[in-house]
Parts: structure tokens; C-alpha cells; sequence
């Protein structure tokens, strides 16, 4: 029995459709992102989910509950914004205490739980303190304690590291997941940064204009996209155009090279990809020109010319190593079950 | 040390001007009103402020002031907020902020014209009223020339001053404010209580100790309404330096002196409400 | 429910602000009894009183514009120049009109510029000329400093300045070749609200004994019926030209610069 079911949810502005069909379980606790570019819908699904939207069609039904038509004030869920949205005339406190306050809990059980809050962000001590006088970072945690403290069914995360320098995004985007996981609650996360969602989410729900394109884990989006659009959205892909020699064995021909994948495939041509990191330089497979060598610390990342398209190889740092020159003529190959074939 | 001399050259001319023509004026007729004829220090002529007259003046002032200030707060809110968040067509907003830039500055002899051929006893209004609905509001005690009447006419400037300083201000809350308090599970009204008007207060105060000192200070309108028929103080000051009427010029310089500190005073709250408002809306 | 709020807050305010408006267009129009007709108009037309006090109160107004400028613009922009520190200070000072009464300044000005004083300016026709002038000044001071300081903030000051030097240009040169042009559109906002302050100004006037157009239309007010409701139009009317223009120059100024 799902926790948060979204029952073919459909909305437009206007003659706009930003929505198309959307359908989507959450069980009880867990961590679902939706990724995609700006303007994929993902923001407005959340904003159905969260009730500041009312779906043109479809159904949301959080905990056996149908909650479409209900206002945002009776949905018990908790929100944080990509702007932190924090009250400016309020303190930390007081902010974290609003829901509770607004719900008629007594101000002596209020305290308990907003210092219970503050010590599970962090930020025990700066209770009396305004937003203006926190860092985005704190700000944020701040929002997110305001957001648990009335123990919210749904917990909904509108971008809400976008706003945050890189490191401190790392470290929050952490801190996010293990207070997630602590307390159970089923969380929706919204983002448009893919190793955010690689790096965080149970499942992820790869969206594309306005529709779902891909649900799946993490390993699943990424190791096997089901749409073009997953597979050049998500991680760098090298596609290579393939002749297909025999449909049954799965022996294509990759630029004059024959490659064995052993599954079955359609006839005529199809498009092979694979991850930057799965490409290796062989003693055989598809003739290639070197063209460009990056040291990016940890990984070197080689550039390369196949056909005259481009194709990028990463491999990790090994000191002593010799690398290639730039106008190196060299071969590449894969292992056979990482070669990815990508539908029509 | 000689970059410094030169730089300070620059705004010799500006520095000159406010001092002979805003500072000096202003700091004579303070120091004159603590000095007696004979030049030498007294606050006799404050304790002369006491006397009924003037300090009826003071407080007819002050309570036109207060309720043009208090009526333009409301009602400039009121229709600030119906463009803003009223759900009132968008196309609504610019000829209304338009049409508030003109009205703010139509104040003056031009405006009290409009309200005697408005509401005068020949007035438009007061001719249709009598002749459409049988309503004789003169019957009825109204005035144009009094508290009343110059309260409403003050209304013709202070209203559209609100809109045109209070509209970005509540263009500046923040949506996600609203949604935020709703989706925690306020109601309308709880948002707008613990969050929306602590969050505009400032403003609102502010703006409030502008239109006060904006209507305490005003002459012209009053002058060309009601003549000398009511004595407020600005227009008993008025008589004063045209003819004396007060017959001791040491007590004119008083309540010169006593207008300054009430817009003074009124000022300086707008100034610190702002800065509050300034901070929180960063 | 609450679009029915909003929709009756601004029906009430526009009767509110049209109502004096159609009245005033209405009573103007009353002069002929039983019938409308444009008597009132004629008759303020025909005054000479009307000509040469509207006459002095325009030249005033364009007097007060130049003088103002000719204060603000250097001022501002050589405190964005070199002297940042000072910026609270002349900010303090130009907004000090609107915390001191005209009444109180021009009361200053009676006390301080008599005939027995140390610069008799009221003694002489063109004395209190140059004093009203130098009031009207004051009184615009707040909105021409405004209009000129935001206007400035939107140049890099310092770089335009070191080009220009660099060229060989000097001070004059710089300011009104370089940064007035600059801040022209700016310039003319704030010359359109001295205008609309000045033209119609009472008080500083009727006290330095001035035949300006705010005293005129006072006593005409205190004398006759009709007329003053169509002196009301008139000047009414100057405010809303005034405002339009300053609104389609800024536009076209902004149009123009944008499409540099």
C-alpha cells in the first residue's frame, strides 16, 4: 500500500499543458527526487502535491487520504523553499514554532519540541537569533526544522540547495538525507542537478516536458536510461552510430569494428552508447584519434575523435602512468555488458 | 592633506545654499523663539504657547492631521492591496500609480477650488444629493469649512501618497511567505497576523508619520477653503507674519518653533520605521 | 470574496478622486445661468492679472529648474565622486524641506533678509525675487536631488570621469558634456516636479508679497464663483501635461539609451 500516490495528474495554464499524466507511488519513508530541466513541470507537480496548484486532472492521495481538493493549510505537509522563505519578523524559534503555534499547541510543549528541532539541525543555540542575522546555509536548516517541527505526513523540497555555494550544498544535501532517514518521512525532492539526486534519492523521477520519463533508482537511471532524453540529461553519454551485422547474436559494427553485445536487437541501424568511465583504450576495438588530455585531479579525462564525432574517456589517476599525446591514433573498447543500446 | 582641501570645494556651492537659504532661516527662528525682545535667552514665549488659543490651534491641527493620516493609511492600503494581491486586473495598476503621482502633488489653492465646487453649498455633490435622493447635507450639519471637510479634502493628497509608498512595499512580501505560512497550516488571517502586517508595520507606521507631517504642514489648502474661519496652525501662523495678529512676534517664532518639532518628531519615526523595514526586506 | 473587496475598494477610491474632478469641470461651466458654456474660462482668460501672474509663476518655475540643477548635479555627482563619505550627510540636507514647513523657512527668510539686516534682499523687488526663487529651490530640492542622485547611480561615475580626463577633457567639460546628458532623463523628471510644485505655490509667495500665480488664484477664490473652479482646471490640467510629459521624455530618453 503506497504512502503518496499521484493518480494521473494532469494541469495547464492557460492553453499551456505544464502536466501530462503523471503517475507516481511513494511507499511510507522514502527519498523520491524529481530531476529534470527548468520547465519540465517538476516545481509545478510539487506544488499540486503541496496544494498551491489545483491539478486540471488526476487524483493525490496522501496516506489512503484524497487530498486534491483540500487547501494547502489541511494537507499536514511540511515544505521548504529554494528562497529558505524563512519569516524575517520572527526568530529562529519563533519561526520553527509556527506551524505548532498556528495548529494551538500550548506555548509549554512548543519549546520541547522547537529545541528538539534546533538540536537536530544543528543549530542549538541560535534560537533567539533573526534570519537576517544566519548564513543561507543555516537559513535553510532553519526552514527545514520549521518545516518537521508540526511532524508533517509528506516532507516536500522545492530546490532548496540551488540558492547555497557548492560546498555547503554538499554538506546539507547530507545532512538533508540522514534527518530524512532518521525520522522515516517520505520526502519529495525536486532538482535539477543530477548528482544531487544520484547521490541522495531512493527512486528518482526523471521529468522532461511534463512528463515522466524515467522512474527508477538511481543505478537504474543511470546505468540504463530508458529514453534518449534520460541518457543525455543524466551523467555524460558517447553515442556511437551501429550497424547491426546480426540482429540474433547482437553483433553490430561501430566504425569499421565489429562488437559482440550477445542480445538480441532489431535490424538496420542503432545507436550505442557508454559512460565516459566504461571506455577503455585497448589493443583493439573502435580506431580512434586522440584529441585532447584533461588532469582533473582524481581523473584524468581524454578527449578523442571516432568518425568525426567526439567521445570522452575518464579514467582514475594512476601516478607513473604515461598518457596519451594529443594525435595518438589508439583503440577503444568496453566491457560487453556496459555498452548501453538506445531505443529509436 | 591638500587632495583633502580640494575635494572639499566641490560642494562648497550646495553647502552655501542650504546654509543661507534652509539652515540659517530655519536656526533664526528657533534661537528666536528663545529670546526676548531684547535678544536675551527666556522660554517665556514657549509658556505663551499655552494660552487656549494656540493651543486649541495645536490640537485642531494635530486632529485633522491624525485622522487625514489615519483615513489615507487605510484607506491608500485598502486599494493598494486590492491591486496588488485583489485579484483585480493587472492593467488596473499603472494609471492608478499614474493618476497617484499627479494627485499627491495637486494638493494647494487649485484643490480646495475642486472641493468648494464639489461639496460647497452649490456643489456638484451637494446639488445631486439634494436633488436626486433629498439628502441636504448642510441640513444635516456638514461643513466643508471645518474639521470635517478639511479632513476630506486633505484626503485628495494623502491617499494617493500611501498608494505610491506603500505599493512596493507590499509588492516586497514574498509569495513564498504566504505559502510557507499556509502550507504550516495557517489560516488567511493568522498569516496575516503573525506574519504579513509585522512584516509591513514599519511601512505602514512610517508612511503614517509622513502623511501626518504632510498634512500638519499644509497651508495653501486650508487658506483658499476656509480663509481664517478655522484656526489651525499653520494658517494662525500665516496671519501672524502677514499682520501680528498674536501682537508679540516672539510668540509667532514659538510656534514656528513648535511646528518644527511636531513634523520633526513625526519625521524622525518615518526615518526609523524605514530603516526597520530596510532590514527585514533584504 | 475577495475580488468583491477589492473591486468596491477601488470603485469607492476612483468616485472619491473622479467625483471633484467632474465636479470641478462641472461647476466651471455654471457661469451662464441655465445653460454650460465656457464664460468662466473667457472671463480668467481675459484678466491681464491672469496673464501676468501665470506669466511670472512659469518664469519662476524655469528659473527654479536651472538654479536647481545647477546646485544638484555637480553636487551629486562629486559626491559619487570623491566624496562618498559625505553622501548621508547632503542626503539628510535634501530632505530636510520636507521635515521644516515652507511656512517656517519663508518665515526664516522675512526674519533673516529684512530691510535692516546685513543682506536687505527684501527691500528690492528683484532682492525678493531672487529670495522667492532661492525658496522655490529649496522646496524642490528634495525631488531634484532624488531624481539626479538615482539617475547617477545607474553610471559608473569614476570610469566615465578617468575616460574623460584621460581625453584631455576638464571639469566643465566633464559635467556638462558627459555626465548631464547622462542624467538627462533623470534631470527632467525631477524639472517636471519643481514645475508642477512651483507653479501653483501659495505660500512662500503670498508671504514675500509676490504676484505669483498661487496668491492670484487665492484671491480670486475669496472673490468670485466660477471662475476659480476653472482656474482649478487649468491648473490641474498643467500638473497632468507636466507629469505626461515627464513620463513620454523619460520613456523616449530610456527607449533611446537602450537602443545604443
Amino acid at each position: 500500500m503506497s504512502f503518496l500516490v499521484l493518480d494521473h495528474l494532469q494541469k495547464s495554464f492557460g492553453t499551456t499543458k505544464v502536466v501530462h499524466d503523471f503517475n507516481l507511488s511513494v511507499d511510507k519513508g522514502e527519498f523520491v527526487s524529481f530531476l529534470g530541466p527548468s520547465g519540465c513541470g517538476k516545481t509545478t507537480v510539487l506544488r499540486m502535491v503541496a496544494g498551491f496548484e489545483t491539478p486540471s486532472e488526476g487524483q493525490i492521495v496522501i496516506d489512503g487520504q484524497d487530498v486534491t481538493r483540500l487547501r494547502p493549510n489541511q494537507r499536514q505537509i511540511g515544505m521548504v523553499f529554494q528562497s529558505y522563505a524563512l519569516f524575517p519578523n520572527l526568530t529562529v524559534a519563533e519561526n520553527v514554532g509556527f506551524g505548532l503555534k498556528v495548529a494551538g499547541v500550548p506555548r509549554a510543549e512548543r519549546g520541547p519540541r522547537v529545541a528538539e528541532m534546533l538540536d537536530l539541525i544543528g543549530l542549538p543555540d541560535l534560537g533567539g537569533r533573526y534570519p537576517w542575522q544566519l548564513s543561507g546555509g543555516q537559513q535553510q536548516r532553519v526552514a527545514l526544522a520549521r518545516a518537521l517541527a508540526p511532524r508533517p505526513r509528506v516532507l516536500l523540497l522545492d530546490e532548496p540547495l540551488s540558492a547555497l555555494d557548492a560546498k555547503i550544498r554538499v554538506s546539507l544535501r547530507n545532512q538533508i538525507r540522514e534527518i530524512q532517514q532518521q525520522l522515516g518521512i517520505t520526502t519529495i525532492f525536486v532538482t535539477h542537478d543530477q548528482e544531487e539526486a544520484l547521490s541522495i534519492s531512493d527512486r528518482i523521477v526523471v521529468m522532461h516536458k511534463g512528463i515522466a520519463d524515467q522512474t527508477g533508482t538511481p543505478s537504474d537511471i543511470y546505468n540504463s536510461p530508458a529514453t534518449h532524453f534520460v541518457a543525455g540529461f543524466v551523467g555524460t553519454l558517447n553515442r556511437f552510430e551501429a550497424e547491426v551485422v546480426d540482429a540474433a547474436s547482437g553483433h553490430v559494427r561501430v566504425a569499421g569494428a565489429g562488437i559482440l553485445l550477445e542480445r538480441p536487437l532489431p535490424p538496420g541501424k542503432v545507436v550505442l552508447a557508454a559512460r565516459p568511465e566504461s571506455l577503455q583504450i585497448a589493443p583493439e576495438g573502435i580506431p580512434a584519434e586522440i584529441t585532447g588530455v584533461e588532469f582533473l585531479g582524481s581523473v584524468q579525462r581524454l578527449r578523442a575523435r571516432v568518425d568525426g564525432a567526439e567521445v570522452v574517456l575518464d579514467r582514475f589517476n594512476a601516478p607513473g602512468e604515461e598518457l596519451p599525446r594529443p594525435g595518438a591514433r589508439v583503440h577503444l573498447a568496453a566491457a560487453r555488458a556496459s555498452w548501453l543500446v538506445l531505443p529509436e | 592633506m591638500r587632495q583633502i582641501g580640494w575635494n572639499w570645494l566641490g560642494v562648497v556651492p550646495f553647502f552655501a545654499f542650504a546654509l543661507l537659504f534652509l539652515m540659517l532661516p530655519t536656526m533664526n527662528i528657533v534661537i528666536g523663539a528663545f529670546q526676548n525682545p531684547e535678544g536675551q535667552f527666556t522660554l517665556q514665549n514657549l509658556a505663551g504657547l499655552a494660552s487656549p488659543r494656540i493651543v486649541d490651534s495645536f490640537v485642531i491641527s494635530i486632529k485633522i492631521s491624525l485622522a487625514s493620516a489615519v483615513l489615507g493609511c487605510l484607506i491608500g492600503f485598502a486599494m493598494a492591496a486590492a491591486v496588488v494581491m485583489g485579484g483585480v486586473p493587472g492593467w488596473i495598476k499603472a494609471p492608478l500609480m499614474t493618476f497617484s503621482g499627479v494627485a499627491s502633488n495637486f494638493a494647494g489653492v487649485p484643490l480646495a477650488f475642486a472641493f468648494i465646487a464639489t461639496l460647497g453649498r452649490v456643489g456638484l455633490v451637494t446639488m445631486l444629493l439634494k436633488q436626486w435622493f433629498g439628502i441636504n447635507i448642510y441640513a444635516m450639519g456638514f461643513n466643508l469649512l471645518s474639521f470635517w471637510g478639511l479632513t476630506l479634502t486633505y484626503l485628495f493628497f494623502q491617499i494617493p501618497l500611501m498608494i505610491l509608498i506603500i505599493t512596493p512595499a507590499l509588492e516586497g512580501l514574498k509569495r513564498e511567505w504566504r505559502e510557507a505560512a499556509e502550507v504550516l497550516g495557517a489560516s488567511t488571517g493568522q498569516y496575516w497576523r503573525m506574519v504579513a502586517l509585522p512584516i509591513l508595520f514599519p511601512s505602514l507606521l512610517g508612511t503614517f508619520a509622513l502623511l501626518f507631517a504632510n498634512s500638519f504642514g499644509a497651508v495653501a489648502t486650508a487658506y483658499a477653503l476656509t480663509g481664517s474661519s478655522l484656526s489651525i496652525v499653520p494658517i494662525m501662523l500665516f496671519a501672524q507674519i502677514r499682520g501680528d495678529v498674536l501682537q508679540d512676534p516672539h510668540l509667532g517664532y514659538a510656534m514656528a518653533f513648535g511646528m518644527i518639532v511636531v513634523t520633526g518628531l513625526a519625521n524622525l519615526a518615518y526615518v526609523i520605521m524605514r530603516t526597520r523595514a530596510e532590514r527585514w526586506m533584504r | 470574496m475577495k475580488r468583491l473587496w477589492s473591486w468596491a475598494a477601488i470603485i469607492a477610491g476612483s468616485l472619491y478622486f473622479l467625483l471633484p474632478l467632474i465636479g470641478t469641470v462641472e461647476f466651471s461651466l455654471r457661469m451662464r445661468r441655465g445653460e454650460y458654456s465656457l464664460d468662466a474660462y473667457r472671463s480668467v482668460l481675459a484678466d491681464p492679472n491672469f496673464r501676468d501672474t501665470f506669466g511670472y509663476s512659469i518664469v519662476m518655475a524655469l528659473l527654479t529648474i536651472v538654479l536647481g540643477v545647477l546646485i544638484v548635479v555637480p553636487t551629486a555627482y562629486w559626491v559619487r565622486l570623491r566624496l562618498p563619505r559625505l553622501r548621508p550627510v547632503i542626503e539628510f540636507i535634501t530632505l530636510l524641506p520636507l521635515v521644516i514647513p515652507a511656512i517656517v523657512v519663508v518665515f526664516g527668510y522675512i526674519r533673516l533678509y529684512n530691510t535692516s539686516s546685513v543682506l536687505p534682499l527684501t527691500g528690492t523687488a528683484g532682492g525678493t525675487n531672487l529670495l522667492l526663487l532661492c525658496g522655490y529651490a529649496t522646496l524642490a530640492l528634495p525631488y531634484m536631488y532624488r531624481a539626479v542622485d538615482t539617475g547617477l547611480s545607474t553610471l559608473d561615475v569614476r570610469s566615465l570621469t578617468e575616460a574623460a580626463q584621460s581625453l584631455g577633457a576638464g571639469w566643465v567639460r566633464i559635467i556638462g558634456r558627459l555626465i548631464l546628458p547622462n542624467v538627462l532623463g533623470a534631470v527632467m523628471s525631477g524639472a517636471f516636479l519643481s514645475f508642477a510644485i512651483v507653479i501653483g505655490e501659495f505660500t512662500m509667495a503670498a508671504l514675500l508679497n509676490r504676484p505669483a500665480f498661487g496668491p492670484y488664484m487665492q484671491l480670486l477664490g475669496a472673490n468670485r464663483a466660477y471662475e476659480p473652479a476653472a482656474l482649478a482646471v487649468i491648473a490641474f490640467a498643467a500638473t497632468w501635461g507636466c507629469m505626461g510629459l515627464m513620463q513620454l521624455i523619460s520613456r523616449l530618453l530610456g527607449v533611446r539609451k537602450t537602443a545604443k
